[in-house]
């Protein structure tokens, strides 16, 4: 998994690629997390070049979400692969973030 | 062949009927039923008594041990109280023939009789004795089965045998000759037919006879294993019980009769058998009687007074199965029930303990090592267990007519473990349909994912945030899943039994989520339009129906 890390106006952008699996789900959390711990503005997490998610990379996402939502931040998601996009979907993730 | 044939047909009746009497009784026993038989097991006297009257009813100490081993795998009670009901089993199968001659093929029959006309009267329709009678069935389908082993020996021609081996016979010969035929026909009925031939025939004398009867003793307690089939763990361990219970009686009764033989050579006192055959007045049948109620008792005494280190050495030679530590609940305590309050908090605490461990039923697909099928089997067997118990805790609870207070609580929490019952079983559902795919399609990924998702973040929640969190995440969702399945019919390119499956597997994960969401909105500490008492039978009614 690779993590680019750019500013875009006021927001982080997180430009995720490979796969959201169990062993790739902790760096990521960390990484949203660090994130959400030492910036104040919004996070959006690019996902053009992620081809699989599970269960594991939804907790990492629900967990960053919750700080957010906490912190009164926001959290959004894009580029979601058609797969992807059907995994956010079923799981009801598509009605807690915000997707683009 | 008719030998084998019957012998055939009693273990595969012996093994249905304890299938279904194991099941049965798993629901049967009220949380009464268990106290009362908890309490008459409780000290081992009275433990030894029960066993006995019951090996003298059953006629078998082979289906003693199993029954109370699948009482004890259903927590009906424990292993150290079993201990001394399977001893006496032993005792009461031999104790039977020297004080009463019952038919016990007759008893089997009208009990297999009775349970057949209360079925056709339609009684096992009734909710209270369904089960009941469904373990009454298993119970004499069981005895049936016992019935037809232990009548399989006398097709053979034991005269016959007699003349081949009687001359053969050396101590060791006719040890090994009693514990065979003991183990393959499930019982000491042939070995003792052949014993009293031998007699009879003059080809042996009663102290020539006696390894021979100490081999089917033994080998009567080891066919128990065999018969246990499937029973593992804390279920299995009295099956070892009845065996310790034989060998004790084996070695105890060999030293004393070496010590005979020795007294007999040096001092030139009357030989062991000829004591014996004395003692039961020169009847040959009757000292037979005697040696091997001597056996039992010599074998149940010491294994019920030193009954902890039998579960000990039972416990290491069978230990408890994952699904005997799945079944037993962490919290609910039977002493707590006088203490409605407390008695709620530890309801409570179990209910979240199985919330908690809803996720191990199903698959990690991202993981290889995770749980094999067998044992999200075992896990899924022993999570029903415990909401059973919880279920009947409960209904003690409000037996004992608590406050109106602590009454709506109990009944929101049996409301609730009705909904994470219904969860549990629609889970499993799910996991077998989509462990049935050699090669699982993106879809079934995508739905298995995503719900392991919701279940991990449902057993996580703590407070009303991630709760209503959760409660938005398990909304609706039945446009979405109409589509997909739309989606599915429309196209070619699932094959018809793969698309049967996928469509299963959608339907299984709505529920899921439904339920899911019920549990929520019971889980909300705040009463709102979505709670709407959930202590209803009506709400409890609507799982069932959904």
């Amino acid at each position: 998994m690779h993590i680019e890390r750019d500013l875009v106006g006021g927001d982080v952008l997180l430009k995720v690629a490979g796969r959201l699996d169990t062993p790739n789900a902790k760096p990521f959390e960390a990484s949203l997390m660090e994130v959400v711990s030492t910036t104040g503005g919004g996070i959006v997490v690019n996902l053009a070049g992620v081809d699989y998610v599970s269960s594991s990379g939804l907790r990492a996402l629900l967990v960053a979400g919750k700080a957010m939502r906490t912190a009164k931040r926001r959290l959004a998601l894009e580029a979601l692969q058609p797969q992807i996009r059907e995994v956010f979907d079923i799981s009801g993730f598509s009605t807690l973030f915000e997707i683009s | 062949m008719s030998v084998l044939a019957e012998l055939l047909a009693g273990l595969g009746l012996l093994f249905v009927g304890l299938s279904r009497l194991s099941s049965h009784l798993q629901h049967a026993t009220g949380w009464r039923a268990r106290q009362w038989i908890r309490r008459a097991t409780g000290a081992p006297l009275r433990g030894l008594v029960c066993g006995t009257l019951a090996g003298a009813a059953t006629q078998s100490s082979n289906a003693v041990a199993i029954i109370c081993g699948n009482l004890v795998r259903g927590g009906v009670f424990h292993t150290r109280d079993a201990i001394p009901v399977v001893a006496g089993g032993s005792v009461g199968t031999a104790a039977l023939v020297l004080v009463a001659a019952i038919d016990f093929r007759l008893l089997v029959f009208f009990a297999l009789a009775a349970v057949g006309f209360a079925i056709h009267l339609r009684l096992d329709r009734h909710p209270g004795w369904r089960d009941w009678i469904g373990a009454a069935l298993g119970l004499t389908l069981a005895l049936l089965g016992l019935v037809f082993i232990k009548q399989a020996p006398r097709a053979l021609d034991a005269a016959a045998m007699a003349t081949w081996i009687g001359p053969l016979l050396s101590p060791w010969l006719g040890f090994a000759i009693g514990l065979a035929l003991a183990v393959v026909s499930q019982s000491s009925s042939a070995p003792t037919l052949l014993v009293l031939a031998l007699l009879q025939a003059h080809l042996l004398d009663l102290s020539a006879a006696f390894p021979l009867v100490l081999g089917a003793n033994l080998g009567s307690g080891l066919s128990a294993l065999l018969a246990a089939g499937g029973l593992e763990g804390t279920g299995r361990q009295l099956c070892h019980v009845h065996v310790l219970v034989k060998a004790v009686g084996c070695l105890l009764v060999a030293a004393l009769w070496a010590v005979g033989l020795v007294s007999a050579r040096l001092w030139g006192s009357a030989e062991p058998a000829d004591l014996l055959q004395a003692a039961a007045g020169g009847n040959i049948a009757l000292a037979v009687s005697v040696l091997f109620l001597t056996l039992q008792l010599a074998g149940a005494l010491p294994v019920t007074l030193a009954r902890g280190a039998a579960e000990r050495l039972a416990s290491r030679l069978s230990p408890p199965s994952l699904e005997d530590g799945a079944s037993r609940p962490r919290y609910i305590d039977t002493r707590a029930l006088d203490a409605p309050a407390s008695a709620l908090d530890l309801s409570q605490r179990e209910i979240q303990r199985l919330v908690s461990l809803l996720p191990t039923l199903l698959p990690d697909l991202d993981q290889s090592d995770a749980a094999t099928p067998g044992e999200r089997l075992a896990l899924w067997r022993g999570a029903g267990a415990v909401v059973r118990d919880v279920d009947l805790f409960l209904v003690a609870l409000m037996g004992r007519g608590p406050g109106p207070e602590e009454l709506a609580v109990a009944l929101r929490q049996q409301a609730l473990v009705e909904m994470i019952r219904a969860l549990q079983d629609t889970l499993h559902d799910f996991s077998e349909v989509v462990e049935s795919f050699d090669a699982l399609p993106p879809l079934g990924f995508n739905l298995s994912e995503s719900l392991r998702t919701l279940v991990l973040s449902l057993a996580d929640a703590e407070g009303a945030e991630d709760l209503s969190v959760l409660a938005a995440l398990t909304a609706d969702r039945s446009t979405l899943l109409h589509r997909i399945r739309q989606s599915l019919l429309g196209t070619q390119a699932e094959a018809g039994d793969e698309m049967r499956r996928l469509l299963l597997a959608t339907t299984l994960f709505e529920r899921a989520v439904w339920l899911m969401h019920r549990i929520v909105v019971a889980l909300h500490p705040v009463e709102n339009d979505d709670n709407p008492g959930l202590s209803s039978g009506a709400e409890r009614n609507e799982v069932h129906a959904h």
